[in-house]
């Protein structure tokens, strides 16, 4: 009995079990299933966008009128920009700084700015139109290579990935080997979608590399314009840290050397507690300060701890104009900005975030100013009523002024900045105080915290 | 018992759950504290929440958890640190979480869908860290957008396989905490540490060969910023 008992239960045991596990193994069937949906419909949406790019572009340099190459080449802007978002959906075995996916981003990058230029009314120069055919031809390379992968996945079931190959591997003791011949450019057949990707980079990057003005042409930190040629050495650093402490109302801190950062705005860092700086190698100025302590109880309006830290900053030697803030509760967001013959200066920026117990800044951030602070000739070529013309009819003005303002590809334009109402929202709205063109518009966004801008 | 019986109990239950609802106000009504309960603490909570003050479950009663988000709130928000949800505190907690608005008044959601992403995985990758190093985290993702080799939204970066390994974890769908939530708003307005980092890892959890032969800009925290 007791015997037949146990043997019940056992019975009992692996019915359930096995229940348990086909339930299980359906459950991942499922999941499998869904992730190889998502990648292929991942991969082949971007064979038939890369296909599209390449049509496009073919297109756009046949097209004789503005409007069709306008239309064309921002064409191309949008199949770039939908073939990135696949290439970031593929799987990889490791994060991938994919040449492929750089390529096709400096293609819309490129087709974006000519369809802008074009927009606004000047002809392609020869170069650029050369240029333009190099980009067809290498996309044109590039788009065959992938559907001859997508041919393989048809016929071959190709995997997404190289599978781990050693026991150690598969359970992840070990890490996966990438295709190292393709990463070399050799002529192999590749074992996965990724691996063929990776090989795409290789004979991708031995074409010649294409030039253009735009906004990712290269990612470079500027050499900082604002900041003084000398360098200083650690013990000046720290004097200049004391110097700012004490002038924000924290003087008696024991500082602590804390490294050196690298790169153009490197500097040396600074510590104690809550209280961190940094004071850049060249020219000894504070770039960054931040005070992480504890906030009491407000005692202060928004108003009234803006006007204490615009006290600060003159105590710090800055005569800046505020621009806009943000109202966080116990602290408030500002940024102020150099005003030159009363042009604003919209690159020479400092954010900061003031504590509203006491009004105290607790947050500094100067890196704009000292990156991009420079003499300017802010003479306009056109007056504020020719610039007023290119504004669309019933856009009402409420404010009028110049500034000069930072647009795509680092570049900064002087402009007239318009300040108005138009079907019942409000916007900025820049004029190029050159030549006239409509360099940017801005909507103004209620949030929360304050004004913002998109 | 009767059937009679059962039916004027049942009844009588019924008419009293649906009273007690009713005799729940909107939030701000009334003075919330320690023991209160309701739709109006569930909303109290949904919003401490949203602003990064995580509260679990969402059950609707003003237990310990519920009074240290409150306290942790109005104490990051210069207010009277009692734990109690009174008029100062929600209407605070309510002017952050609307939705914004047109130049006329027109609501236009709260927009901030990049900033929440931001700060779920600066949570996720850097809780812990200092706060400069959680800013530099945002900051990372920031840069990437403006980076050739890189998709153009926060949500491309982040979910591109194998970037992010609280994304393969899903720590990164866990709400938010406050300092997270401050850092993205800090590096959405421009703010970074790091001048420019594209990568950054904890040497001491980190072999790979290919980030460590990055050029290093500088170190926070656990964390190494490289371009």
């Amino acid at each position: 009995m007791n015997r037949r008992f146990w043997y019940g239960v056992l019975a009992l045991a692996l019915v359930l079990s096995l229940g348990w596990g086909w339930n299980e193994y359906r459950q991942s069937a499922k999941f499998q299933q869904a992730a190889e949906n998502r990648n292929q419909h991942a991969f082949r949406d971007l064979a038939s966008q890369l296909d599209q790019l390449e049509t496009v572009l073919a297109k756009g340099q046949v097209a004789s009128t503005a409007k069709q190459k306008v239309l064309y080449l921002s064409q191309a802007g949008s199949h770039s920009e939908a073939a990135m978002k696949d290439i970031a959906q593929i799987p990889a075995e490791e994060a991938g700084l994919s040449y492929v996916g750089q390529f096709v981003n400096q293609v819309g990058d490129f087709s974006r700015n000519a369809a802008q230029k074009v927009a606004v009314g000047t002809n392609l120069t020869s170069e650029e139109e050369k240029t333009l055919a190099d980009v067809h031809g290498q996309v044109q390379t590039m788009n065959r290579q992938v559907q001859e992968l997508l041919v393989r996945v048809d016929t071959e079931n190709l995997a997404w990935t190289d599978k781990p190959k050693t026991i150690l591997q598969r359970l992840s003791l070990g890490k996966p080997q990438i295709a190292e011949a393709s990463a070399e450019g050799q002529d192999v057949q590749p074992t996965s979608v990724r691996a063929g990707l990776d090989q795409l980079n290789a004979s991708l990057q031995k074409l010649p590399p294409f030039s253009y003005t735009g906004e990712f042409a290269s990612r470079s930190v500027a050499e900082p314009l604002g900041l003084p040629k000398q360098e200083v050495n650690k013990d000046q650093s720290l004097e200049a840290a004391n110097d700012f402490l004490s002038k924000v109302g924290l003087s008696g801190v024991n500082l602590e050397f804390a490294g050196v950062s690298s790169g153009p705005m490197g500097g040396y860092l600074w510590k104690q507690g809550d209280i961190s700086l940094t004071v850049s190698k060249q020219g000894g100025k504070v770039i960054e300060f931040w005070n992480q302590r504890t906030l009491q109880e407000r005692t202060l309006t928004a108003d009234q701890g803006k006007s204490k830290a615009l006290s600060t900053l003159k105590n710090l030697g800055w005569t800046l104009v505020p621009t806009s803030v943000e109202d966080y509760g116990g602290y408030i967001r500002l940024e102020v900005i150099q005003e030159q013959d009363k042009v604003r200066c919209y690159p020479d920026k400092i954010r900061l975030t003031v504590a509203l117990d006491d009004g105290s800044i607790t947050a500094y951030d100067s890196t704009p100013y000292w990156a991009y602070h420079h003499p300017r000739n802010l003479t306009p070529k056109i007056t504020v009523d020719e610039a007023k013309k290119k504004l669309r009819s019933g856009f009402q003005i409420k404010e009028t002024g110049l500034a000069v303002i930072p647009v795509l590809g680092n570049r900064e334009v002087l402009a007239y900045e318009f300040r108005g109402m138009y079907q019942n929202e409000e916007y900025l709205v820049y004029v190029n105080a050159e030549n006239g063109l409509e360099e940017k518009i801005q909507r103004i966004i209620h949030t929360p915290r304050g004004e913002y801008l998109q | 018992m009767t059937r009679k019986k059962l039916w004027v109990g049942g009844l009588t239950l019924i008419l009293a759950l649906v009273l007690s609802g009713v005799a729940y106000g909107a939030l701000g009504d009334r003075l919330l504290s320690r023991g209160s309960n309701g739709p109006e603490v569930t909303e109290l909570q949904k919003r401490l929440v949203q602003l990064g003050y995580p509260i679990s479950p969402l059950n609707g009663k003003y237990g310990s958890k519920t009074q240290a988000a409150v306290r942790k709130f109005q104490q990051d928000h210069g207010l009277k640190v009692d734990g109690l949800a009174g008029p100062e505190t929600i209407s605070e907690l309510k002017r952050l979480t609307r939705e914004s608005t047109t130049a006329t008044g027109k609501p236009v959601g709260p927009k901030n869908v990049d900033v929440n992403l931001l700060a779920r995985t600066v949570s996720a990758e850097a809780r812990g860290e200092p706060y400069e190093g959680q800013v530099a985290v945002a900051a990372v993702i920031l840069n990437r957008m403006k980076d050739p080799a890189y998709p153009k939204t926060v949500a491309d970066i982040v979910y591109q396989p194998k970037a992010f390994s609280s994304v393969d974890d899903g720590q990164i769908n866990k709400a938010p905490t406050a300092s997270a939530v401050k850092a993205a708003h800090e590096a959405v307005n421009g703010s970074d540490p790091t001048h420019g980092a594209l990568f950054f890892f904890n040497p001491a959890k980190t072999s790979n060969k290919y980030i460590w032969s990055r050029p290093q800009i500088l170190q926070i925290g656990n964390h190494i910023f490289t371009r």
